[in-house]
Parts: C-alpha cells; structure tokens; sequence
C-alpha cells in the first residue's frame, strides 16, 4: 500500500537524522538542541543547486559538505561552552538559522518557502516514483548505519565515549576531548544534511516552517527512546515513533475531535518523554554498561 | 466532558490499532486537508463550518445523481509538512479524486506537487499568493491572485490623498506577494514608499515595529497583517498614540480581529476581493448560515469554500468521479458559475478570471464596505 | 513621533519587555541554582499562570481580575508542586541530559495540554482597549505601569526573602551545594518546595502580566523561554540579580537593536548576546557558579 511505502521512507529519512544525534548525544555527550540546523542546511543546499539546475550528484555533496563545515564553524566557538550552555548556545544557533532562512528572501524565498524541487537523477534514472525513492532512502540508511557503526565501533568511538563519561580522566590518557567533539560534532552534521537531503527531494517543498524545535524535540525522543549510545536504537526509535505518529492518522475519529487530536498526540509525545526518562532512560535498546 | 470522553476513546481506539474501515461505494468523497489544529486552526475550523453547510444543502437535494457528498477531513496541524502527509493520506488511503487544499499559500503550495504528481484535483478557495496554480493542470483555486489586490489597494492610498507611506507586512508568502504587488504599482502610480517593515507571524509583541513604522508622524501606515497580528499591532499603536489611517489588504478582514482589537480597530480600511453581500443569493447564504450555526459572522473565506463546494459538485456531475473527469469538467461548470462570491469562471492559470475589489471599513465595531 | 521620542519610546519598550524577561528569568534562575538543572518546562508554568487567570475570569467562575489573581497563582504554584513531585523528584540524582529531556517531555505536554483545552488561536482577557496616558512625550498603559510597579516589588520582595530570611538562607545553601546542605540539617525538602512555589508564582505573574500586555495563546511560554534562559545566562546561574540585570539588558538590547537590523532577527539578538558573554568568560560568571 502506498501509505506504507510513504512511511517506511520517513522513517529512513528519520533513522538517519536520528543515527546521526545519537553519534552526538548519545555517544559524546553533547547536548545538540539545534541539530535541525544542519538537517536545514542539507536541505536547502540541496533544493537550491537542483532547483538552479545543479545534478543532483553534485548537489548532494554539496549540501554534506555545508552541513559538515556549518558543523564545524559552528562547534569552535560552541564546544567553548560547557553542558547545558552549550545546548542552549545550540539551540540559539538552531533558531537563528532558521531566522536567516526566513529573512533572506533573496536566498531562500524566505518564508515562501521553495517548491517544485526535483526528484534526484542518477545519470539519466530518475526516482520518481514511491518505490524507487524508497530504495534511495533506505540504501541511504542502511549505509550510514555501516557507516556510523563503523565509526563508533572503532576505537575512535569508544574515545568518544569515553569522553562523554568522564572528560577529565580522557584528558589525562592523552585524548584531546575537545578535537573529538569536533569531530564527532562534524560526523552528526554531515549525516544530518544527508537526511535533509533526502527529506527535500521527497516533500519537493521545504521553508523555514519545516524546520523548528518541535522537529528536534521529535528527533530527540527518537534518540532517547530508542536508546541512545547503541546504534540500533535510533533505528527502533524512528520506526515507532513515526509509525505511532502517523498510525494515529488511520484513527476514524468524527471531525469535531480531529481538532484535539493534534495536541492530543502530541501530549502523548510529551508523556512519553517524560515517563521514558523517569523509568527507562536508556530507552529501549539498553546500552551495554551504560550508566543510567 | 467531551474532552474526557475524546481522551478515553482515543486511548481505546489505539489499543487496537484501527484499520481503514471498509466503505461502501455508495457516498461520493471529497478530502478536505484543512488547519483543524495548531496556529491557523481558526481559519480552518471556520472553511468547515461553511463546507458543511454546502454539502448538507446539496445532500438535502438529492446529492450528485443521487450519491451523497461525504468530505473526509484531514488535519493538516498548520504546518506545510503535515500538509503533504495529509493530502498524500488522502490520496492514498481514502483514494479521493479531488480535495479541497490548505489554508496558507506555502501549505498549499507544498501539497500541490503531490496532488498533481498522483493526478488528483486539489483546489483552494483562500490562497492568493501568486503563482499558486503553477505546479499543473490539476490544481485550481476560486480565489483570485493576489497580482490583482496590489493595484487596487494602491489605488485606494493614492485616491484617499496619501502620497508617502510606510509598508508593514507579515514575513510570508502572502504578505511578501502582496507587499511586492502594492509597491510596484504604488510607485507607478507616483506613490513614495518610505519604509518598508517585514514582521513575524505569531509574535505578541510589535511595539518595535509600529515604533518604527510610525516615525515621523505618517497620516497613512499600509500594514498587509493577518487576523492575530493585526489585532495586536491596532491595540498596542492605539496604546502607544500613534493615530494613522491603518490600510490593509484582505486577510485582516475578520470578525475575529475586531473582537481582539476592540475599538482600536475602529477606522481601519482595506481591500478586500469583494462580494456584494446585498444580493439575494448572498443573503440566503448567510440566512442558511445563521440557520444553521446560530450567528450570521461568516468565517473569513467561508464564502469561497461554499462555492468551492459547489463548483466542485457540479464538475462532478458533469465529468464523472473521477480525477481527470472532474479536471476537465471544472472549467465548464465554473464558468459563468455565479457564486455567492460572483463569477466563478477560470483564466488560464486555473484562477478566478474576474475579480472585483471593494474596500472594507470597521465602523462602530462591525466590518463594513466603505463608502467613499 | 519626533526623534527624541522615538528613541525614548524604544528604550521604554526596551525597559518593559526587561521587566517580564527578568520575572521569568528569576524563577528559571532559581530552580537552576537549587537544583541545579535547568526546568525548561517554566515557560509552562508561565503559560498556564496566564491561562489559570483567563480560567477564573470566563465562566463558570466569572471572578473580577483581582479577585482571579489569588486562585490563578494559587494553582500556578500547586503545578509547580505537582512539576516537581511527579517528575523532577524521581529523577533528582540522573544525568543532566536526562532531567533536560524529560523537562522537555514536560514543556511539550503541557504546551499542547493548554491547546487541548483553549484552543490554538490567541485569547484576550476582554479589557477594553485604553490610550496610554502621556507621559513626558511617551505613552504608558495602565497595564505597562503595573509591569514596572510589579516587577519592582517582585524584586524587593525575593530580596527580602532571599537574604533577609532564614528560609531564602537555606535556600541559598541548597544553591551552593545540596548534599552539603543536606548533610548540615536544613530542612532541603522545605527549602525545595519553596523554590518551586516561588518559581511558579514569578512566572504566573510574569505571564499574567504579559497576557494582559499582549494576549494569550499556547506558545507564549517557550517562546520568551528562550530569551529567559539567556537572560540567566548572562545574569550568572543562581543570582537573581543577574536574573533582573539580565533581563533587562536582553529586553533593551532587542528593542535598540532592531533600530539596526531588521526585526525579523529580533529574536536572535538574545542569543547573539548571551554566547557572545558566555564566550567571553565561559567559566565564571557575575561571580557564581562555575560548571
């Protein structure tokens, strides 16, 4: 069915936004609050060049490379910061970028937004339809999966982690805890971007609208119920919360309550946020010898 | 105690994950992807009212051929992705050849590439931006383009003796297409624009704005703002003295705004795609309304919804229900269509040919045509 | 508007938007300093405080607005209480990240609560619109009046309890180190409570006084939270002087700003400000806490 392929694509376009927090959040311990940023970036890189006519094989590294050197720009002075402070510097930078995307009119058509994005082009193939743009997705997700696995199994990963658990005594075995973060900062951008990416090409529309704190509280959740600082949790985190947000849709309800409905699932977001981290932080995939 | 009976039962519903029902062939579907939830709910709460009572009307008739109109609406939670999500719902679970689309000509004009993309008719009754009908032959709307309101509203500053003014407009594509369309035939009509001041949408505060806007005492401020907005900025420059002739376009003109902005909007002007609402038919409309909800305030835009309905009723009718007999039959049944929102006959971007302009006034609390 | 009064109508509006930024920050600053996490469910709490007040005013209740006030931060404060007991308690010991998440979790239920129950649209109290009275070339509003007015005895009172009372000494123990303080006998629990029922009820009024400005609707919270943290940013975590100073400067750095750059990046400038301070002297701030 249709819907069902249109879900599975979201929910590969989420896997891979999600995978690409949890190398932040989950495996470094930083607080990234503006991660939509990035994801806005990728996207509107993206539809830009295309829409200029750019092939979508150049457009596609162009826009991972924005998003990593957005990444990278934006963590100097960022990583300055300590914990709370720097989500909240994060989340700053989240919404001034959606403020210059709004205000630059000249740029991105402001909050107009730009429509009519074309589909990705593969020398002459096209992926219009539902299931081709599903294999796109989903081969997307499963290769940054490897690639992020890769990453974070290695020993670089476990520096991460080490960092995340206790900074000063990383510091002393000689990593430089500071140039991790970057990296690990720079990972989770240019993979986020690759989501924005495939997020552009699919709706064929985006503006500024898209792209706000509700989008990284979402894919904050995924994170966090998932099971954040494992690498499948993302993935099981994405596939229940879309399938949850978008099931409730099948919902027959009559159209007076339709109108609650909306909070209504969104206060079940809430709740569920709030009962995973009093009960079942870790989420569900439990890290292995993760703290609580 | 509906809230409560709304929460138990979505609970249970959810326990068993509810699968599309079977349907019967028999009611004829319309989706309807419309704002009932989040910043612009108000816009579509009020569309339904108006739909509603255009399909209890024609059912009472008899229905297309017998078959009654069913509307399956989709909450499209004011944001232009879950626009896309809704209409693609539509498209794919509910398999409607024909919806009525969003409020928000960024909402709609997200989910026109998809609607064309599925062939499958998507219309608007509201969106005025420019451009709106682009993305193909399967999209329409009964509202005219905003290229049309600019001139008018420009006419109107220059006709009331106002040769300088500044520009204030919400930061949208609606405010944006308008504020381009009023500057550019302003100016040719020998108008000066001394500012111009783009704001947010949703902001409680525009004290900044206005402060700006009305620097050096103008007798005149355009101010291209929406229903919320604009009862906000009435009320804080009346608070902050600042009297001038506030000029609007169409989208302030609400009931709402006035109720938020109480006597502070008292004065305000603008234009507005008019309707002559002393027609008989319009009468009937709002009697019908009345009727049925108790208060004669037609929600903003609702006459165009009800028309929408009814051209739409009437392509189905003529063309088949399916999407491409009612894309090919639209043109016909609306052309000539005398609506209560007038003619309803298509140009060849699928937009309202005709377009009159009427200036609108808040006198003692009640929006009313101005009468030079 | 002739310059002179311009430029003092925008260090006005300058000083007042300060004013209901520096009461939202004091409650967030507290919380911070006791607690030592910040609650971004406070925008709720302001929030609601406005929505609790628009309750008791409709029907069925239909209580005049200074009769309303006693129950609408009566009620604020009880969900302050209630934030705390049914979610922050638990999870007193976890990880930073946790207890910001599951404020988070907290912000959106609630948020979409009031929505739930008002609606998304904006709201009014349903006062009639007044002129300001002039006032030295400006224009003040009754309303705007009582922001100053009560802000100024918001201060003066928190003062009062803070560093003239044995139970803001306690608190302020609390602030510099809970399991110390614990450990010495002061009475933590009562201490906490109180920190929250004084959280709540400054952001009850920051957003009574704010609704009666600018008129209700569901984002009114989080949308001046964020400004509320970075004015406790600047102003340094625990000090509620800095929480006043903070505000202010945010509120007058805004409305100076935009005579500069376009008021769409009105917004920002908090954030500008507050990374550019934190920057500047990333470890000590005003003199409180260091991370």
């Amino acid at each position: 069915m249709d819907l069902l392929l249109h879900l599975c694509v979201i929910i590969a376009i989420y896997a891979i936004f999600a995978l690409s927090l949890n190398v932040e959040v989950g495996y470094t311990g930083l607080f990234n609050f503006g991660h939509v940023a990035f994801f806005a970036v990728g996207a509107y890189t993206s539809a830009l060049l295309t829409l200029s006519g750019v092939p979508f094989v150049w457009s596609l590294p162009a826009a991972l490379t924005m998003a990593g050197l957005c990444g990278f720009l934006l963590s100097i002075p960022a990583l300055k910061l300590q914990g709370d402070y720097f989500g909240i510097a994060t989340l700053g930078f989240g919404e001034i970028l959606r403020m210059i995307f709004n205000n630059e009119v000249w740029l991105t058509k402001g909050p107009m937004g730009l429509p009519g994005i074309p589909r990705p082009e593969f020398f002459g193939f096209v992926f219009d339809t539902l299931p081709r743009y599903l294999a796109l997705s989903a081969g997307f997700a499963l290769l940054t999966f490897a690639i992020l696995a890769f990453v974070v199994l290695s020993p670089f990963g476990r520096a991460l982690k080490a960092v995340r658990d206790d900074e000063t005594a990383a510091e002393i075995l000689g990593k430089n805890a500071y140039r991790f973060k970057i990296k690990s900062f720079v990972i989770g951008s240019v993979f986020a971007g690759l989501a924005g990416v495939l997020w552009a090409h699919y709706a064929t529309f985006i503006g500024p609208g898209d792209f706000t704190l509700t989008e990284t509280i979402l894919v904050l959740l995924i994170v966090v119920m998932g099971g954040k600082g494992t690498f499948p949790g993302p993935v099981v985190g994405a596939v229940a919360l879309i399938f949850f947000q978008e099931s409730v849709r099948f919902l027959r309800l009559p159209p007076e309550w339709t109108r609650l409905l909306g909070p209504l699932q969104q206060m079940i977001f809430g709740l569920l946020l709030v009962v995973l981290m009093v009960f079942r932080p870790e989420g569900i995939i439990r890290e292995k010898g993760g703290e609580r | 105690m509906k809230k409560l009976a709304v929460l138990v039962a979505v609970v249970a519903i959810f326990a068993f994950l509810a699968v599309p029902a079977v349907r019967a062939a028999e009611p004829i579907k319309i989706g309807a992807a419309f704002a009932l939830s989040g910043s612009i709910a108000v816009y579509g709460e009020g569309f339904k009212k108006c739909i509603d009572l255009a399909v209890e009307e024609i059912n009472a008739k008899g229905g297309i051929k017998g078959r009654k109109i069913e509307i399956v609406y989709e909450d499209n939670k004011s944001n232009p992705k879950d626009c896309v999500t809704a209409v693609r719902k539509l498209i794919t679970v509910d398999k409607v050849p024909v919806i009525f689309g969003p409020a928000g000509s960024s909402n709609f004009m997200a989910t026109a590439p998809v609607a064309q993309e599925n062939k499958v008719v998507l219309l608007s009754a509201q969106g005025a931006a420019v451009g709106l009908t682009k993305a193909g032959d399967y999209i329409f709307r009964v509202f005219p383009s905003d290229t049309l309101q600019g001139p008018h509203l420009a006419k109107l500053a220059i006709g009331m003796g106002y040769k300088k003014v500044p520009v204030m407009y919400v930061n949208n594509d609606w405010g944006l297409g308008l504020k381009n369309a009023f500057v550019d035939a302003y100016k040719k009509m020998g108008g000066t624009v001394t500012d111009i001041i783009a704001y947010d949408e949703k902001k409680t505060d525009y004290r900044t704005e206005l402060l700006r806007a009305s620097k050096g005492n103008p007798p005149a401020i355009v101010n291209l703002t929406y229903i919320n907005e604009g009862a906000v900025q009435f009320k804080q420059a009346f608070e902050m003295g600042i009297k001038t002739q506030w000029l609007c376009g169409s989208a302030a003109r609400a009931p709402k705004m006035v109720e938020l902005a109480g006597k502070a909007a008292e004065g305000v002007i603008g234009t507005y795609p008019s309707v002559p609402q002393n027609t008989k038919q319009y009468q009937a409309f709002k009697d019908a309304y009345k009727k049925k909800y108790g208060d004669d305030k037609i929600p903003i835009f609702g006459d165009y919804n009800y028309d929408m309905v009814y051209v739409t009723a009437k392509a189905i009718e003529k063309g088949g229900y399916t999407a491409d007999g009612i894309r090919k039959a639209l043109p016909a049944a609306a052309k000539g269509y005398k609506g209560v929102t007038g003619d309803k006959t298509f140009d060849n971007e699928r937009s309202p040919k005709f377009a009159e302009y009427g200036i609108w006034i808040v006198k003692d609390g009640k929006i009313e045509d101005y009468k030079k | 508007m002739d310059s002179i009064s311009y430029y003092l109508q925008t260090i006005l509006n300058g000083i007042l938007a300060g004013c209901i930024y520096a009461l939202f920050a004091m409650g967030l600053t507290l919380i911070y300093g006791v607690l030592n996490f910040v609650n971004f469910a406070h925008g709720e709490l302001i929030m609601w405080g406005a929505y609790f007040l628009f309750l008791f005013m409709a029907e069925p209740f239909g209580l005049p607005l200074y009769v309303a006030i006693i129950p609408a931060l009566a009620l604020t404060g009880c969900l302050g209480l209630a934030m705390d007991y049914s979610v922050f308690r638990p999870i007193r010991r976890a990880n930073r990240l946790t207890l910001l998440i599951a404020a988070m979790g907290l912000s959106v239920l609630l948020r979409n609560a009031a929505q739930f129950f008002w609606g998304a649209e904006v709201r009014t109290y349903g006062f009639e619109v007044i002129a300001g009275t002039q006032f030295l070339g400006l224009y003040l509003t009754t309303t705007q009046f009582a922001i100053i007015a009560v802000t100024l005895i918001c201060v003066v009172a928190v003062y009062l309890l803070f560093f003239k009372s044995r139970l803001g000494k306690s608190m302020r123990a609390l602030s510099d180190n809970l399991d110390l303080a614990r450990i010495s006998g002061i009475d933590t629990k009562r201490s906490i409570l109180a920190a929250w029922v004084i959280s709540a009820v400054l952001a009850g009024i920051g957003g009574i006084l704010l609704a009666l400005d600018t008129n209700l609707h569901p984002e009114m919270g989080i949308a001046n939270l964020i400004k509320a943290f970075a004015a406790t940013l600047i102003g340094g975590v625990g000090n509620l002087w800095g929480a006043l100073l903070g505000g202010l400067l945010i509120g007058l750095a805004e409305n100076i700003g935009v005579l500069f750059i376009s008021p769409g990046y009105k917004d920002g400038i908090a954030f500008v400000i507050m990374v550019l301070i934190l920057l500047a002297r990333p470890y000590v701030i005003l003199g409180e806490r260091s991370d």
